[in-house]
């Protein structure tokens, strides 16, 4: 069963002025079951409204939000049973330790005896010999990973992940995500907003593009990379000769730099420049990055 | 509805209910103690300076009078303390999204919170009960006897769960803490003091009477006053009649505010 289907979601905010503003605009993906999917997306793009909206904190203006195959206005009870939610801001609960915060967690969820699982997220997320702190005794980075063993107490099939990893450093955003990747083992499937592109690239499978509220690029992450972003191609000649190319950016001395579509081949270059290939000394290429895509998309190069 | 797993049906209400409880616990000393004090002073001026100069038409001693009032007054004003500050303190650290993000349904959430709110105004009648009784025991030499235990419960609980359910809607519907103080302060303060805790109302003006029986705390305070001396200003059924309406109405009130209210963060 699809683990999270969104159809044409639409959400419109009334400011107590009467003003509306958008922040949804017919928004439509899917997420296959056991993948990470990442949603990327600049301040303000409708990341963390669309996750509300999954939650059923905030409702839907218009278009349907199922998970597993049910519709989370309809029966929120069960979707929510299947959710893991880690919310972008820290939340603070001023009277219980971390122990007795994840108690009440397991009960809201409806899972008893509970105290296996509390034990190995803890464990897992360093938080074990923290246990009897409070919320304010512990550091940015154990609220965060207290955040998220809040989130897995249920086991739930389903975790949504926004911006898990803003303001954290990088030994424990590495942690973090190896511990993401376990969890995709086990057969959860995850939804991730985040900043961080790279890490975006190197975890998710497919990748969604979000801008003022409307999916800008959907797909594959090496396909998405590829089709708004160029490849660099550096060549070293033995000697300066004239080249003339569309592709060419910019030239020091002997080092010719060129920005081609990421499609295309080293062969292909050559060959456009009709130069003999006894003329290259070195050649370097980079790949382009989701960096650049997202770049290239934000910026309204697509539209 | 498709509810794979049958623990969902009571684990979540627990689980609140449990959060509830411990919460004040926690702040045993402005929840439990700190009304301890204040009991023990009304006690001291009121029945015991002033009471011994005070003659009812009903010839009960004052101390014996003003007990029961106490008693309705401290449940009602810790009813509605726990759950108002419940939700407003969870609003203010965040944490009552997350309430609203897990499988519980409204009916849930109201019932756990206003049993919380039973559980602590009621610790604290008893409180000002036994208190009481010592100091009944000193000026008469003998504790006072609970005439009819049922009635006495039912209105503890009764009061309870009104004013925990009050409670709610206020703290679900307010966007600043001043709304809530200025619920506490201009509303249920005046009630309660014009609600007969300190004064019967037939020692009134029957002009004052007439408006005093518009009060609904007079039911609720006189209710619990005949459960515990077996007799009372108000008739015992119309107390109770009273009361129940009081109950469906802020039920369904709470129930509005929990869905129209808000569950974000300040």
């Amino acid at each position: 069963m699809i683990p999270l289907k969104i159809t044409d979601l639409k959400k419109q905010y009334k400011s107590p002025r009467g003003e509306s503003f958008e922040a949804l605009k017919g928004v439509s993906f899917e997420i296959h079951p056991g993948e990470i999917f990442a949603l990327l997306g600049p301040n303000g793009a409708g990341k963390t409204t669309l996750i509300s909206t999954i939650t059923t904190l905030e409702k839907p203006t218009a278009g349907v939000v199922e998970v597993f195959g049910t519709d989370v206005v309809k029966n929120p009870r069960y979707t929510k049973s299947c959710l893991g939610v880690v919310h972008q801001e820290v939340i603070n609960t001023g009277f219980f330790s971390v122990e007795e915060i994840l108690d009440f967690q397991s009960g809201f969820h409806g899972v008893k005896f509970n105290k296996e699982r509390l034990d190995y997220l803890m464990h897992k997320l360093a938080l074990y010999e923290h246990r009897e702190k409070k919320v304010k005794q512990l550091s940015g980075g154990m609220k965060r990973r207290l955040m998220i063993a809040k989130a897995l107490v249920h086991n739930p099939k389903l975790l949504l992940l926004d911006e898990p990893t803003a303001g954290v450093d990088v030994s424990l955003r590495e942690t973090l995500w190896d511990f993401v990747r376990e969890l995709q083992k086990e057969g959860m499937s995850i939804l991730l907003t985040t900043h961080y592109l790279e890490e975006a690239e190197e975890l998710c499978e497919r990748v969604a593009i979000i801008h003022r509220g409307e999916i800008k690029a959907l797909g594959a992450t090496k396909e998405v990379v590829a089709q708004f972003s160029q490849k660099k191609m550096v060549l070293t000649l033995n000697a300066d000769s004239p080249l003339n190319s569309k592709y060419l950016l910019k030239q020091e001395k002997n080092n010719y730099e060129f920005m081609v579509p990421t499609e295309m081949t080293f062969g292909e270059l050559v060959e456009s420049l009709r130069l003999s290939p006894a003329l290259i000394k070195d050649v370097k290429i980079e790949e382009g990055r989701l960096e650049d895509a997202f770049m290239k998309v934000i910026d309204g190069g697509v539209r | 509805m498709k509810i794979e797993n049958k623990e969902l049906t009571w684990l979540p209400f627990v689980a609140l209910l449990r959060r509830e409880i411990k919460r004040f616990l926690k702040v045993i000393v402005q929840t439990l103690v700190s009304p301890l004090i204040s009991s023990f002073l009304y006690l001291l001026v009121f029945g015991v300076s002033l009471g011994s100069k005070i003659q009812l038409e009903s010839n009960i001693p004052y101390m014996s009078f003003l007990i029961p009032g106490l008693m309705m007054m401290g449940l009602i004003n810790n009813a509605f303390q726990n759950s108002s500050s419940s939700v407003v303190t969870s609003k203010f650290s965040g944490d009552l999204e997350d309430i609203r993000v897990a499988p519980i349904t409204n009916h849930q959430i109201l019932w756990a919170m206003a049993i919380g709110s039973v559980v602590r105004g009621g610790l604290v009648a008893i409180i000002t009960y036994i208190v009481g009784s010592i100091f009944v025991c000193f000026s008469q030499g003998q504790f006072l006897a609970i005439a009819h235990p049922l009635i006495t419960l039912c209105f503890l609980v009764l009061g309870g769960l009104i004013f925990g359910l009050i409670g709610i809607a206020i703290a679900f519907w307010a966007r600043t803490f001043d709304q809530l103080s200025a619920f506490s302060a201009f509303i249920l303060l005046p009630l309660t003091y014009l609600g007969g805790v300190f004064i019967s109302i037939r020692e009134l003006h029957p002009f004052w009477q007439k408006v005093s029986e518009m009060n609904p705390l007079l039911y609720l305070i006189n209710g619990l006053r005949y459960g515990i001396l077996g007799l009372s200003d108000v008739d015992l059924t119309h107390s109770f009649a009273i009361s129940l309406v009081g109950l469906v109405v802020f039920y369904l009130v709470a129930q509005w505010s929990l869905r129209n209210g808000s569950f974000q963060r300040w």
